[in-house]
């Protein structure tokens, strides 16, 4: 179980002609509290690849954590810091809907399971 | 069956004191099931006392009530959570639980009735994928007490404490599902107060 990566993805539509400015925030304001927490950071995936200026682009930020101890490791971290709700509401003016979802790689989901 | 429980905020100085004053308290009640116990280690908001009353009718409680709240007039008490509520416990395969758990949350105001009925059954889906769960109860609330205007109780028995700090935290039914609703990170957040999770040692079962 501890050996198993957990991945936390932040899958962002933005609002037309915001993609380039959302990435610049998120990697600047959000990204270092992220790291601070025990995430590292995997991919920024930006798609279709090209900077609209006035269409929404899809941006898929993918985390990992080293297990799920880790992952609430992370969680009592964040979950105290009052900046961190704000931080996205803030951001709410680049962002058209957004997810957030916690996955596993298929070959450690029996493990993760089995506790 | 109509439930009370109460999680009492107290002075480490005084906690013996009360917590034989919070079991007569409770004795005196009659309640069908009585839980008056020192919270354990790794409580978050959960208090330094548990107690839990389990009638057979909410009448049984109201004419008890008012004595009831006598008990926890003393000065030494800083702070009370808790909640009334009616509802029937779950039972899970043929173990006996140790351990008594309460979690009292509070779903944002204005959350859309569906939305609601989502996360409680989330929230019921859990027994189900965690086998030191040996019963359990999810309830709304009639009557909150304290920090926060609580809207639901989520009660279970455990098999031992290993069994809520590990397999209940750990399975991903918890931190890949229903902990959504509780992150202020994610969009689908509606529990944003501060919750009460508290448990204590049980001798016997008192959801069922």
């Amino acid at each position: 179980m501890t050996g198993s990566e957990v991945y936390v993805i932040d899958r962002v539509v933005t609002r037309p002609g915001c993609a380039r400015k959302f990435v610049d925030c998120y990697l600047a304001e959000y990204a270092p509290g992220a790291r601070a927490r025990g995430m590292t950071l995997r991919d920024v995936l930006v798609s279709p690849p090209i900077w609209f200026d006035d269409q929404s682009n899809t941006v898929t930020i993918t985390w990992s954590l080293a297990s799920a101890q880790a992952w609430w490791e992370m969680t009592w971290k964040g979950r105290p810091d009052p900046t961190l709700g704000p931080w996205w509401d803030g951001i709410g003016e680049l962002v058209e809907e957004r997810t957030r979802s916690v996955a596993a790689a298929a070959a450690d989901v029996d493990r993760l399971c089995d506790v | 069956m109509y439930s009370v429980t109460r999680m009492l905020d107290v002075a480490e100085v005084d906690r013996d004191r009360l917590l034989a004053a919070a079991r007569a308290g409770a004795a005196a009640t009659r309640a069908r099931h009585q839980l008056v116990a020192p919270t354990l280690p790794g409580v978050r908001n959960g208090g330094d006392i548990l107690v839990h009353l389990r009638f057979d009718s909410e009448d049984q409680w109201r004419s008890v009530e008012t004595d009831f709240a006598v008990t926890l007039t003393d000065s030494a008490i800083t702070r009370v959570n808790g909640a009334c509520y009616s509802g029937d416990a779950s039972v899970r395969g043929s173990h006996t639980g140790t351990v008594y758990r309460a979690l009292l949350l509070r779903v944002l105001p204005g959350t859309d009735a569906h939305i609601v009925a989502r996360f409680e059954d989330e929230l019921r889906l859990m027994p189900g994928y965690v086998n030191t769960i040996t019963a359990w109860q999810l309830s709304r609330v009639d009557n909150p007490v304290g920090t926060s205007e609580w809207t639901h109780v989520f009660e279970q028995e455990f098999t031992d404490v290993d069994g809520l700090m590990g397999p209940y935290l750990m399975h991903p039914i918890h931190w890949a599902v229903v902990d959504r609703w509780f992150d202020p990170e994610c969009p689908d957040v509606i529990v944003r107060d501060r919750v009460c999770h508290s448990f204590c040692a049980m001798p016997e079962s008192v959801l069922t």
